[in-house]
C-alpha cells in the first residue's frame, strides 16, 4: 500500500477513536457522569420543623417542643473567622479555643453553615442576632427540641427521643430515615414516630467550584410533625404517679367500656429530658440500673397473678357447672391433694363462692380447680385474655403465660399432677400475667361480657382513631356467672373480713380482688384489680406492686388513688 | 474546482471558530471582571485578523515560502530564544512573548516554520535530472541532518517547558519523513533511537510532567491535584449525554469546576452543552477540513506543495486528536490548544495562516 493511503487510514483511525471515546463517555457512562456533575454543584441546606406534640385526652400538652438556639457561621460570608469567633465567645462566655475546635470539627465546606454552639439562651441569641447585620455570616437558628413540662410523667407511655441507632436505621432507611435523625425510642414516640416526625425542608442550592453559593434551585418548607392525642387523663395520671412514686410496680386505669387507657404508670421511671440534653452519665445510669427503669412494668413484664386468678377459676367453675352459688366447701386451713398438703392462708370454715372470693379462700379454689381440671382452667384463662398479647400499641408487650398439661408434656417431658392443678387454681406456679392483662380481664366483668382491646392513642393529627381502635370480643358467659362473680368482687370490699375491706371507707362503691403472689426470692408481689363505681363502672384499676408485700398494700394504694380522684371530682 | 476547496475550508473553519466563540462566551460570561467577560470579543478580534491572514495567504504564492524558508526558520528560532530572555511566565511556564498589546506564543509559529522547512528540505531536486534528492538520501542526509534542524527548536520548546508542542514537532517530523522517499528502514532507525531511551528521558521531565503522565494512567491517584482537570473534563463530557445540557446550562464549565474551560479544555465545555450529537458533528467538521487538506496534497504535482499540504493537514489532525483525546482522558494532559476553537491569538493566527497556505497550494498547483 502506498504511504499516503496509510497516512489517510491513520487519520481516519484517530478520528474514529475520538467518536468512540465520546460514545463511551456521553452515552454509555452518561448517566453516571450526569450524577457526578449534579453532586458536584448541588448542595442541600436543611431546615427542620418541630416534632409533633403529645397531648392528653383533653388536649392538654404532655410533651411539646421548646425552641433552643444554635449559633452557626457561614464561612464564605466572613473575611475574618477568628474575629467572629472572638465575638461569639465574648457574648456566650465560652473559651475561644473550644469554639475554634468545634468549628474545625463541623466544617464541611464554605457554603455550608457550621454549628459552633448549641442550645444557647434566648438572651444570648438576641444579642448575637443584633450582630447579624454587621456580620452577615453569623446565623442564629432556632431549633425545636423536645420539652417535657411534667418531667418524668407518663415517661413509659411517651418514650424518649434520641439519635437513630444502626438497627432502626437499617429497618427504616426505605422510609426516608437518615443517619443522625432524631427518632422515638419506646412508647408512643417510637410507635407513632412516623406521624410525630417532622418533615425536614430546606433549600437546594447550586454552588460553584469553590463551594460558593450561586443560586437557589428549590425550596421545600419544613413541615411540623402531627400531634398525637392520647387517651390518658393528665389529672388521673398525676394522681397515680404521685401515689406510686417510690414503690416498684405499676398502676393502670382503663375505661371498661371502650378500652381507653386513662392512666398508665410504671415505677421506677426516668426523665426523658436526659436524652435531649445528652447527659451521658445519667443515660448510662438508666441502662445499667438493676431495677430497669426503662422497662414499662405495666406491659413489659409478667408476674404470677396469685389470687387475682381465682376470678378465672370461679367463672370457669360456674360456666361448666362444676360449682353453683348455693354450693359450699369447708376450709380447715388446708386440704390434701394426693399425698401433699395444700394449705390456705387462714381457716375460713364453710365458704360459698361469694365468701370464697371475698376472703380469697385457697381451699375453695383448690377444690374447684381439681373439679375443673387444668385444661379447662387454661382455656377459660385464654378466653379472658390471659396468656396472649392484648395487642397493645406500645412496643415491648409480653404475653404472659398460662401453663397446661399439654404444654408441660411437649416442652418439659413431664407429667401434669393434681398438685399442679391446685397451684394453678390460685394463680401460682408457671402462670404469669401482665398488669395490663389483669385489668383487661377484670373489664370483662365490669362491662358484663366484652373482652376489650386496650388502646392509648385517641387521635393522630386531629383524626379520631377511637372508632377504629374500639374492638370487642364477646365473652359468651351466662349472665348469672357475671352477676355471681361481680357480687363476690363487691364482697371483697364490703365484707368486714374481705381482703379489700380497706376500700369500704370510700364514698364510692368499689368491687375488686386482691392478690398476694409468692415469689421464690424477696417479699411477695401485691395485686389489686377492681372497678368502680360498682353500679355504673367507669374505671377499671390495677395496682401492682413488685415485692410490695401482701395484697393489702395494693388495696391501700388503690384506695388512696380513688380517694384523690374523688376529691378532684373525676369520678 | 479551485473555488470549491477554498469555500469548503473557509466555511468549515468559520463554523468551528463560531462554535469556539460561543463556548468561550459560555465558559466565561459569569466570571467577575470585564477582562474575563470580554474574552470572547478578543477572540472575535483574533478571528478577524486570522481571516485577513487567511485571505492574504490564499493569494500569496506559496512558492515564495521556498525562498523565505531559511528566514522563517531563523525567525522561529529567534523568537524561541527571545522567550527565554523576555518571556512572560504564565501558568508556571515561560511560553509567551509580550508584543505590544498581546501575548504571542512562538511555539505555535515554530510548528508551521518547521513544516515549511522540512517540506523544502525533502523536495529539493538534483540539478541534472530534476529528480527528487530525498530518494537518494543516505542516513545522514535523510535522517540525522533534518533531525538536528527539528531538534533545536524542539529542545527550546521543551525547555519552556512545553512538552506537548515539543513532541508535536517530533511527530510531524516523523509523519513527513514517512511521506517522502526516504527509506523505511531509516525511519524505523529513527523511531528506535527515539523510543528506546524513553525511560532515560523520564529523569529529565519536570515534576509536573511526570505527575501528568502518572495521572493519565490513573486520574484518581490525585483527584484534587493533577488528576482534577481530567476528572472534571470527563464529567463535563459525560454529563452532556446525547443532546447535551443546552447552551449556557452546563454546570461543569459555567460553575468553574472545569479549569482552563476556555482554552485547552474547550472541547469539554462544548461537549457538556451540546452532547454527543454536537461533539460528533464538531469532530466530523474537523475531519472534513483535514480531509480537504489531504485531498489537496494528493492532487498537487509540486512536491514542495504536496509535502507542505500533507504537513499542515497532519499537524492539524494531530493537534485536534491529542487535544480531544486529552479532554476525554485518552491522552495525557499536555498544553495543546484545540485549533480554531480554543481561546488564544497565536493559535488562531497560525491555524488560519496554515489554512490559507493550504488553499493557496490548491489554487496555484496548475501553474507549474
Amino acid at each position: 500500500m502506498e504511504r499516503k493511503s496509510i497516512l489517510n487510514l491513520i487519520i481516519i483511525f484517530l478520528f474514529s477513536t475520538l467518536i468512540l471515546g465520546l460514545l463511551n463517555l456521553g452515552i454509555l457512562q452518561g448517566a453516571k457522569f450526569r450524577r457526578l456533575s449534579d453532586s458536584n454543584c448541588i448542595r442541600l441546606i436543611s431546615q427542620s420543623g418541630s416534632r409533633g406534640n403529645i397531648l392528653d385526652r383533653n388536649g392538654e400538652i404532655i410533651v411539646d417542643n421548646k425552641i433552643s438556639y444554635d449559633v452557626m457561621i457561614l464561612p464564605q460570608d466572613l473575611d475574618d473567622i477568628d474575629q467572629v469567633l472572638t465575638l461569639i465567645s465574648r457574648i456566650l462566655g465560652v473559651e475561644i479555643k473550644d469554639l475554634r475546635m468545634t468549628f474545625k470539627k463541623n466544617f464541611i465546606s464554605s457554603s455550608v453553615p457550621v454549628t459552633v454552639a448549641t442550645g444557647i439562651e434566648l438572651k444570648d441569641a438576641i444579642l448575637l442576632g443584633e450582630h447579624e447585620i454587621e456580620q452577615p455570616g453569623i446565623i442564629v437558628e432556632p431549633k425545636p427540641l423536645r420539652h417535657y413540662p411534667y418531667g418524668a410523667l407518663a415517661a413509659h407511655v411517651i418514650g424518649y427521643v434520641n439519635e437513630i441507632d444502626r438497627w432502626r436505621l437499617t429497618k427504616l432507611e426505605d422510609y426516608g430515615y437518615k443517619t443522625k435523625d432524631i427518632v422515638g425510642f419506646g412508647g408512643v414516640e417510637e410507635k407513632y414516630d412516623y406521624y410525630l416526625r417532622q418533615e425536614e425542608g430546606g433549600l437546594s442550592v447550586e454552588v460553584n467550584h469553590r463551594g460558593k453559593f450561586t443560586r437557589v434551585l428549590g425550596f421545600a418548607p419544613p413541615r411540623n410533625g402531627q400531634d398525637v392525642m392520647l387517651t390518658l387523663d393528665l389529672s388521673i395520671q398525676k394522681i397515680v404517679e404521685e401515689n406510686l412514686s417510690g414503690r416498684k410496680g405499676s398502676v393502670i386505669l382503663m375505661d371498661p367500656f371502650s378500652g381507653e387507657i386513662l392512666a398508665l404508670a410504671s415505677y421506677p421511671n426516668f426523665n426523658p429530658a436526659v436524652f435531649v440534653d445528652k447527659r451521658a452519665k445519667l443515660i448510662a445510669g438508666l441502662f445499667n440500673d438493676p431495677d430497669a427503669p426503662l422497662i414499662n412494668r405495666a406491659i413489659g413484664s409478667s408476674y404470677p397473678p396469685a389470687s387475682v386468678f381465682k376470678i378465672v377459676v370461679a367463672s370457669a367453675g360456674l360456666e361448666l357447672k362444676k360449682i353453683n352459688p348455693s354450693m359450699s366447701f369447708v376450709c380447715q386451713g388446708s386440704t390434701m391433694v394426693g399425698a401433699r398438703k395444700f394449705s390456705c392462708w387462714d381457716i375460713h370454715g364453710q365458704e360459698d363462692i361469694f365468701q370464697a372470693i371475698a376472703h380469697s379462700c385457697d381451699v375453695f379454689f383448690y377444690k374447684t380447680g381439681l373439679l375443673l381440671g387444668a385444661q379447662n382452667i387454661h382455656d377459660y384463662a385464654l378466653k379472658l385474655g390471659l396468656g396472649r398479647n392484648v395487642g397493645f400499641e406500645l412496643a415491648g408487650e409480653t404475653s404472659g403465660f398460662i401453663p397446661s398439661p399439654l404444654w408441660r408434656k411437649i416442652n418439659k417431658f413431664q407429667n401434669w399432677f393434681d398438685g399442679d392443678t391446685a397451684n394453678l387454681s390460685i394463680g401460682q406456679g408457671d402462670c404469669l400475667v401482665t398488669p395490663l392483662q389483669a385489668v383487661n380481664m377484670l373489664a370483662v366483668f365490669a362491662n358484663r361480657g366484652y373482652l376489650l382491646s386496650p388502646y392509648i392513642v385517641k387521635a393522630v393529627g386531629g383524626l379520631d382513631l377511637s372508632v377504629k381502635k374500639k374492638r370487642f370480643t364477646k365473652v359468651p358467659f351466662k349472665k348469672s356467672t357475671f352477676e355471681v362473680i361481680v357480687k363476690g368482687l363487691a364482697k371483697v370490699v364490703s365484707d368486714t373480713k374481705g381482703t379489700g375491706n380497706v376500700l369500704s371507707s370510700l364514698p364510692i362503691k368499689v368491687a375488686g380482688k386482691t392478690g398476694t403472689a409468692q415469689v421464690s426470692r424477696g417479699a411477695t408481689h401485691a395485686w389489686f384489680v377492681g372497678f368502680f363505681p360498682l353500679d355504673k363502672p367507669k374505671y377499671v384499676i390495677c395496682v401492682f406492686l413488685e415485692n410490695g408485700g401482701p395484697g393489702h398494700a395494693a388495696s391501700v394504694m388503690a384506695k388512696q388513688i380513688i380517694e384523690a380522684m374523688n376529691i378532684q371530682k373525676l369520678i | 474546482m479551485i473555488r470549491n476547496s477554498f469555500f469548503k475550508i473557509l466555511i468549515l473553519a468559520l463554523i468551528i471558530a463560531a462554535l469556539g466563540v460561543l463556548s468561550i462566551y459560555s465558559s466565561t460570561y459569569q466570571k467577575e471582571g470585564t477582562q474575563w467577560r470580554d474574552i470572547y470579543k478578543r477572540q472575535m478580534l483574533w478571528l478577524i485578523i486570522g481571516l485577513a491572514c487567511f485571505f492574504f495567504m490564499s493569494r500569496f504564492n506559496y512558492r515564495k515560502l521556498w525562498d523565505a524558508n531559511y528566514f522563517i526558520y531563523g525567525a522561529a528560532l529567534f523568537f524561541l530564544l527571545l522567550v527565554f530572555g523576555l518571556g512572560v511566565v504564565r501558568l508556571g511556564a515561560q511560553r509567551w512573548l509580550r508584543i505590544a498589546w498581546f501575548n504571542f506564543q512562538p511555539s505555535e509559529f515554530a510548528k508551521l516554520a518547521i513544516i515549511i522547512f522540512l517540506a523544502r528540505y525533502f523536495s529539493r531536486k538534483s540539478i541534472d535530472d530534476t529528480s527528487l534528492l530525498s530518494g537518494k538520501f543516505g542516513i545522514f542526509q535523510g535522517i540525522i541532518l533534518p533531525f538536528i534542524f527539528v531538534a533545536i527548536p524542539m529542545f527550546l520548546i521543551i525547555q519552556q517547558p512545553d512538552l506537548g508542542s515539543g513532541l508535536m514537532l517530533m511527530l510531524v517530523f516523523v509523519g513527513l519523513l514517512y511521506l517522502t522517499n526516504v527509506r523505511l528502514k531509516y525511519i524505523f532507525f529513527l523511531l528506535a533511537a527515539l523510543i528506546l531511551p524513553m525511560p532515560f528521558f523520564w529523569h529529565f521531565l519536570h515534576d509536573y510532567q511526570k505527575q501528568r503522565l502518572l495521572v493519565f494512567l490513573n486520574p484518581n491517584i490525585d483527584p484534587l491535584g493533577a488528576g482534577y482537570t481530567v476528572i472534571q473534563s470527563r464529567i463535563a463530557i459525560g454529563s452532556g449525554g446525547f443532546l447535551g445540557r443546552g447552551w449556557l446550562s452546563g454546570s461543569q464549565s459555567q460553575l468553574y469546576f472545569l479549569p482552563e474551560s476556555h482554552t485547552d479544555f474547550i472541547f469539554a465545555t462544548f461537549s457538556e452543552q451540546w452532547g454527543f450529537l454536537g461533539s460528533s458533528i464538531l469532530i466530523l467538521m474537523y475531519y472534513l477540513i483535514i480531509r480537504q487538506g489531504v485531498i489537496i496534497a494528493q492532487r498537487t504535482q509540486d512536491s514542495f506543495g504536496r509535502l507542505l499540504a500533507y504537513g499542515v493537514s497532519f499537524l492539524l489532525a494531530l493537534q485536534v486528536f491529542i487535544n480531544i483525546a486529552m479532554n476525554m482522558g485518552l491522552a495525557p494532559v499536555v498544553g495543546l490548544p484545540l485549533p480554531m476553537m480554543s481561546y488564544g491569538g497565536s493559535s488562531v493566527l497560525v491555524t488560519f495562516i496554515a489554512l490559507g497556505i493550504l488553499v493557496n497550494i490548491d489554487r496555484t498547483r496548475n501553474v507549474f
